[in-house]
């Protein structure tokens, strides 16, 4: 075996690196500051905020943040399964409508009104009642918005009038598709539409046609059950085979892989004549570096059956139970989405003071800043908030907790990511409308009398 | 000289001298083994305690979203999961992916294989760039093939079709399956081609000298000789490649996200527990199923079909 001699010198080799390691540690323990762990989605306006929080907030406060940037789907996997089962890794995580009053009535996140009544720089109360109540549970707000949404139609004025064509301010499903069907033409489409598998994706600007066409997932079940699925109702299927028709014959390229980011793509490189999505999407059509800013118009969302038909989302910033260092997290959402960062970032924003993230403070609207910018679309944008009809979606009561392009119930994310996988497949071509129907319903049936 | 009390004498030392040399060789044995114990207990812990904890976990009705359980509940996770449609598609998917991609790569690296076996300028960059794809991380793979050769706004392929009068395809999106299918292809190709390889290069030349004096031509050569021999090792590149090819994921889901057409049994299973479903008492099911399955297949596979145990026993 080994001499005695090389035994030692080994032995004292490892006790050398051991210690040399431990102190390079401890080192580099001392020399931070406070740093937290930030879990956000990869949007631009998110995006935006962490290339400016080291210039706008660790210089103040000598707070690192250490941003993990995700793409939606995955942003939820990880936040449900580190919330959800106590995890301590992030210190916040962002989170949107769905969410947030699932997770506050499961006990999973801090009640932020602690901190924030007390906060008088905070303003409470600036933030817009619709979105406070929708991020809420029984009357503690469990996230705070950071940016928050409807939906509406934005158009290329200059190609509309140049086939003499006007959209209505407050138009039918019916009269949307037929101007896209006019205007579509092999450089540009008609419109652009979501097509992505996810509820998320393809199943929030769906979700919203499936409530207008007089359709909806399930019945509302007694004693806080899911009730039976409706997707096998007539009304079901003629709103999915709407969208697929639509994307087929007017519809982008490419359009079962097509999301929000990808629409955005779409619009300003001119390869498609208009958008139904998120009314955040104006902000960045309108940017001041945007090659299509000042040739859009706007439309609110378009109906059948009901009055008004556009969803409302917030993503908002919530802090976990097991978060280890709750205070600091609280300092930086207070930053990330109090009034101050609103009042600044416009100036040092590449696209101006239209990318700054809105809908959620009335301030923001007093703002002349603002108001010049965003001039075309703040008000639409506003009304199509206003108009979202959160207390009854659609014709029939739903399960779960109040909720628009979705169902509140925890199963939605599942079924409808397995739906949409679906009809995703009927876009592309795959399978047929009545096939992937077929498969929802049995997926949506899974789950009936289930507790929500 | 023989004396009568000589054999009893001698078969009892005889019969002594054996209980002590089988009582040596036991001892010897467990001496040889016990060095391997830390190494066995290790393995033991590592792999086989999980398991117990994913039968225990698959007894039980658990959900995270919206929380519930654990509850004991038996066997219902198997009786559900044995007939749920969704999992005998992921099933059919799975067989159908490994299969395809198997056999084709074992065909195109045996190609490939042939190809290399020969002498010519430049050969060893051409063995280099064809391992290449080999190396390639396979999220990165999948990315490549999705974005720049089958996308149909930027991809190379429907770039160079487009001109020519054709409607672009969007090949991820129409033929999820195949689009998979050539990017396995794609990457495994070279490994089946260095296992090939190795057997070409281990020809005994003298045979085939012989049989080129006897005027054989190339293709009699070819599935005369070089074929059969070279079957243990199409036969290894298969097993090896059946065993990863079953556990593709980073392909589908970069490529797909899933899907009806492309989701085979272990993305399946991410999906029903942290991909969405967070049903862990049914995932752990579905898993369960899938081990059982895979030893039948893999016992009749290894010990019926295959030769490559037949050989060692011969040695």
């Amino acid at each position: 075996m080994w001499s005695t001699n090389r035994l030692t010198k080994a032995g004292v080799g490892a006790m050398a690196t051991a210690l040399v390691a431990s102190t390079a540690f401890a080192a580099t323990a001392v020399a931070q500051d406070r740093s937290i762990n930030v879990a956000i989605v990869g949007n631009p306006q998110m995006e935006d905020i962490a290339s400016l929080t080291p210039q706008l907030f660790t210089e103040e406060t000598g707070i690192e943040v250490n941003y993990v940037i995700l793409e939606e789907q995955t942003l939820r996997e990880i936040v449900t399964r580190d919330v959800g089962a106590g995890g301590e890794q992030f210190d916040v995580v962002m989170i949107g409508m769905f969410e947030a009053p699932q997770f506050g009535r499961n006990g999973w996140l801090v009640d932020l009104n602690e901190f924030a009544e007390g906060d008088e720089e905070y303003m409470l109360d600036d933030i817009i009642p619709a979105v406070r109540n929708g991020l809420s549970y029984e009357g503690g707000l469990y996230a705070a918005p950071f940016y928050a949404e409807s939906s509406f139609v934005m158009y290329r004025k200059d190609v509309l009038d140049e086939a003499g064509i006007e959209m209505p301010r407050e138009p039918t499903w019916d009269e949307v598709a037929e101007i896209a069907r006019t205007i579509d033409s092999d450089d540009m489409s008609g419109i652009c539409l979501r097509g992505k598998p996810g509820w998320g994706d393809l199943g929030g600007p769906l979700g919203t046609v499936i409530n207008t066409f007089g359709a909806t997932w399930w019945l509302a079940g007694e004693n806080d059950t899911i009730g039976e699925a409706q997707v096998d109702q007539p009304e079901f299927a003629e709103a999915v085979n709407f969208w697929v028709d639509l994307l087929d014959d007017a519809g982008q390229e490419d359009a079962s892989n097509a999301s929000y980011n990808e629409c955005t793509q779409q619009m300003l490189n001119s390869n498609a004549a208009m958008w139904y999505d998120a009314t955040v999407a104006a902000a960045n059509l309108e940017a001041d570096d945007s090659p299509i800013k000042g040739k859009l118009d706007y439309a609110l969302a378009p109906t059948k059956l009901t009055d008004s038909a556009g969803w409302l989302w917030a993503w908002a910033l919530a802090i976990p139970q097991n978060a280890p260092d709750k205070e600091t997290a609280w300092e930086y959402i207070s930053w990330a989405t109090g009034p101050e960062y609103l009042a600044v970032a416009g100036d040092l924003l590449p696209g101006g003071w239209a990318t700054v993230p809105p809908g959620t403070r009335v301030s923001l609207y007093e703002n002349p800043k603002y108001q010049e910018a965003a001039a075309s679309f703040a008000d639409i944008y506003l009304e199509a908030m206003q108009k979202a009809p959160i207390d009854m979606p659609g014709l029939q009561e739903r399960p779960g907790l109040p909720g628009i392009q979705f169902v509140g119930v925890a199963q939605f994310q599942d079924v409808g990511t397995r739906c949409t996988e679906q009809i995703s497949g009927a876009i592309a071509g795959n399978v047929s409308v009545d096939d992937a129907l077929a498969a929802c319903d049995a997926i949506a049936s899974e789950v009936e009398g289930e507790e929500w | 000289m023989t004396t009568n009390t000589e054999p009893q004498s001698s078969d009892r030392a005889a019969a002594e001298r054996a209980a002590a040399i089988a009582e040596f060789q036991r001892k010897d044995k467990w001496r040889r083994r016990l060095p391997l114990l830390p190494a066995l207990l290790f393995t033991i812990v590592v792999t086989q305690i999980p398991f117990l904890f994913n039968i225990w976990f698959s007894l039980q009705d658990w959900k995270i979203v919206p929380p519930r359980g654990p509850d004991f509940t038996g066997l219902e996770n198997f009786t559900e999961g044995y007939s749920n449609t969704f999992f005998l598609d992921a099933v059919g998917i799975s067989i159908g992916m490994t299969t395809a991609a198997v056999l084709l790569s074992l065909l195109v690296g045996t190609g490939l294989a042939l190809l290399l076996d020969r002498q010519f300028f430049g050969r060893g960059i051409a063995r280099t760039l064809l391992i290449t794809p080999f190396l390639i991380m396979p999220v990165v793979a999948g990315l490549l093939w999705k974005n720049q050769i089958f996308s149909a706004t930027f991809g190379v392929v429907n770039a160079v079709i487009e001109p020519l009068g054709f409607d672009a395809i969007p090949f991820v999106e129409r033929y999820p399956f195949w689009a998979i299918v050539t990017v396995l292809v794609w990457q495994w190709s070279p490994f089946m081609m260095l296992i090939i390889l190795a057997g070409l290069q281990g020809q005994p030349t003298d045979i085939l000298e012989a049989a080129r004096v006897d005027r054989a031509s190339g293709r009699g050569i070819f599935t005369q000789i070089t074929l059969p021999m070279l079957r243990p090792y199409m036969e290894l590149g298969i097993v090896l490649g059946a065993i990863y090819l079953l556990q593709v994921f980073d392909h589908i889901d970069v490529m797909t996200g899933g899907g009806p057409g492309s989701t085979n049994v272990p993305y399946f299973v991410y999906q029903r527990s942290i991909g969405g479903g967070w049903d862990f008492g049914q995932a752990a099911a579905y898993s369960i199923i899938v081990v059982i399955a895979t030893i039948i297949i893999a016992t009749i596979a290894l010990r019926v079909l295959s030769s490559l145990f037949q050989r060692q026993e011969t040695a």
